[in-house]
């Protein structure tokens, strides 16, 4: 890289940070607003079951120092957090942050190993199509990505249990659990499961594929094949780090959401199981933290995109 | 819902050749599979309307607990309260279709109003809904939803309004750019240049002559999304309660008796939102091919 286009990038890339900052602001004080709005507000939960009397309530809050506006609410919630104080969850009364940091180690573990999937699967089959063309074999997998991504993903879940314990006499139902001897096979069966099981395989195929012909096609490609030089070493940066960097982040969101679905029929302890306990028992705090984690690991990782995006393009992102 | 590519239409590539007959074949396939779905969506929901099921959908039998299917008269089979699977498959539809179109009608309607503002007017608003939009997608929508329905109470309304809005960037983003697109051709510029009015330019010239298949695109796909969601809440136990049949909970149900190799209450359910997401995408990804790629050849 010239020295001269180091500073841009390092300029753009402060840029995103800054719009990332932003954005969680934003998603920050979304949550609020839902809340908020909530019959029953975030700091009425502390309250439930110990006052009757309104006037009592409000002398509570004063004694918090918690006014009643909703501007100076969001701000005290807002310091606080940026404290590292997201309250304590309401059922167990054990500190926010820890708790969701603990049980969010596993979900990225499930997260992050079944994008890996995902990707062993998708990234042969748009490569394959791309180059030969819509062969049988091509068209056989294309129908095999859709039948898969439009399975239900607890439907497989529950096969793939009953097919290890009938045929294999294991329970794959208690990762975590401390047993080391079978723990990387409840490890390994819910990755597989979310990996195939969320719903992205066809569109990662698909939007592969169509960068990779539009990519095949382009002038400097054609002159790379004339030359007798490597075509994968041209068309490497734009035809399949930038669209695989891309798609990728922008299903982070729908892999999470699947995660929810997986951990709950694997027992999973992570991040979307613990989401759907808070929603059980109306755990504020807790899926509070839950949700800004969630966005902030979203943003992490359009954060990552942009950052290839801008190393392997400064150009494209001056605009 | 998807994100695709655009592809640059040129004004002179519209040609009377209607585009069935230049689609491929594998395309056309696509489509009618597609079609075959939503008619039978359509069929079975005005089916479940008018009652007109082989059983009562809710009538328990005691007699005739888990029957296999093809036995005594019922099809598909019987679940675990000995109520008819398949009736219950069809009035299952009810739990999504309308709740699913009222997502659609929102992701459609904010998203067309979002993209026009952005793509139309330019700067000011663009910067503000670009915001917008990547405050939406930085939300995973089942852990949003998951906070909903904490914070109020898990109704299949709610949640498909959530479902919606999240919806709202994609069609945003795919008619703004279409938009901007547009913006350097030549017939906009005459248009302009005619006299007309923004509304008319905007509602005629963009939305209905070229942004119409784009808009129907995304709402076969919203359906898609829309189920997709129902069933999986259902799983969870916050879309629809057990009495009323939805396709979700009956495989939520139905799975119990997995592990006794007692396949069919889940499979059946299963299978149907299997051919029906497959039939939303499936037609999406086909109509996309037909009418928006045009690649010249």
């Amino acid at each position: 890289m010239k020295l001269s286009s180091i500073r841009p990038v390092a300029f753009l890339i402060s840029k995103e940070l800054v719009i990332a900052a932003l954005l969680l602001l934003g998603v920050s004080f979304v949550i609020f607003i839902i809340l908020f709005l909530s019959p029953g507000d975030p700091f009425g939960v502390m309250l439930k079951g110990q006052m009757i009397s309104g006037s009592a309530k409000a002398g509570v809050r004063e004694a918090l120092s918690m006014s009643s506006a909703w501007y100076s609410q969001y701000l005290s919630w807002l310091v606080n957090m940026l404290h590292g104080d997201f309250g304590t969850s309401t059922r167990t009364g054990l500190p926010v942050l820890s708790e969701v940091i603990r049980v969010g180690i596993n979900t990225l573990y499930l997260t992050i190993g079944s994008m890996l999937v995902t990707l062993f699967l998708a990234v042969p089959i748009a490569i394959f199509s791309a180059r030969r063309g819509m062969t049988v074999f091509n068209w056989t997998s294309t129908i095999f990505t859709y039948v898969v991504s439009a399975l239900p993903v607890f439907w497989l879940g529950y096969i793939v249990i009953y097919i290890s314990i009938h045929q294999f006499g294991l329970f794959p139902l208690a990762f975590g659990s401390g047993s080391q001897k079978i723990d990387w096979l409840n490890f390994m069966l819910p990755v597989f499961v979310l990996g195939i099981g969320n719903g992205t395989i066809s569109e990662v195929v698909r939007y592969l594929r169509e960068e990779m012909e539009r990519v095949f096609s382009e002038d400097y490609i054609r002159t790379a094949r004339a030359k007798g030089a490597s075509i994968w070493k041209h068309s490497f940066k734009e035809g399949f780090l930038i669209p695989i960097t891309e798609i990728v982040a922008s299903k982070i969101p729908f892999i999470l959401g699947g995660a929810v679905v997986v951990e709950q029929v694997f027992n999973w302890p992570g991040m979307g199981r613990m989401a759907w306990q808070a929603a059980q028992d109306r755990d504020y705090p807790l899926i509070m933290g839950i949700t800004l984690l969630a966005a902030i690991i979203v943003r992490l990782g359009s954060l990552i995109q942009r950052v290839v995006h801008i190393m392997v393009n400064p150009r494209a992102s001056q605009e | 819902m998807k994100r695709y590519s655009q592809y640059s239409v040129e004004v002179s590539d519209f040609s009377d050749v209607p585009f069935w007959k230049k689609a491929s074949f594998m395309d056309l396939v696509y489509v009618s599979y597609g079609i075959f779905i939503v008619i039978l969506v359509i069929g079975s929901y005005i089916v479940g309307a008018f009652d007109l099921l082989p059983y009562d959908p809710h009538e328990i039998n005691l007699e005739l607990l888990m029957a296999p299917p093809q036995s005594s008269g019922h099809f598909l089979g019987t679940d675990f309260m000995g109520r008819d699977i398949l009736s219950r498959l069809i009035i299952g539809i009810q739990a999504y279709f309308l709740p699913g179109l009222l997502a659609i009608a929102i992701a459609i309607i904010l998203g067309t109003c979002f993209g026009v503002l952005a793509g139309y007017w330019g700067s000011g608003f663009d910067t503000i809904i670009t915001y917008i939009n990547n405050l939406l997608n930085s939300f995973p929508r089942l852990v949003l939803i998951l906070l909903m329905v904490a914070a109020f109470k898990p109704d299949i309304y709610y949640i498909m309004v959530i479902v919606g809005i999240t919806n709202v960037p994609v069609v945003a983003s795919l008619i703004k750019g279409k938009i901007q697109f547009l913006k350097q051709k030549y017939f906009i510029e005459a248009a302009t240049a005619l006299g007309l009015k923004n509304r008319v330019i905007i509602f005629k010239h963009i939305l209905w002559h070229n942004c119409r298949s784009i808009l129907i695109i995304q709402a076969t796909l919203g359906m898609a999304e829309a189920i997709l969601m129902e069933t999986s809440l259902s799983y969870l136990g916050f879309g629809v309660q057990e009495p009323t049949p939805s396709w979700g909970n009956m495989v939520q149900a139905g799975a119990n008796y997995l592990m006794q190799g007692k396949f069919w209450p889940s499979t059946a359910p299963a299978l149907a939102i299997l051919f029906t997401i497959m039939g939303f995408h499936l037609l999406g990804d086909g109509l996309n091919n037909m009418l928006e790629r045009r690649r010249n050849k």
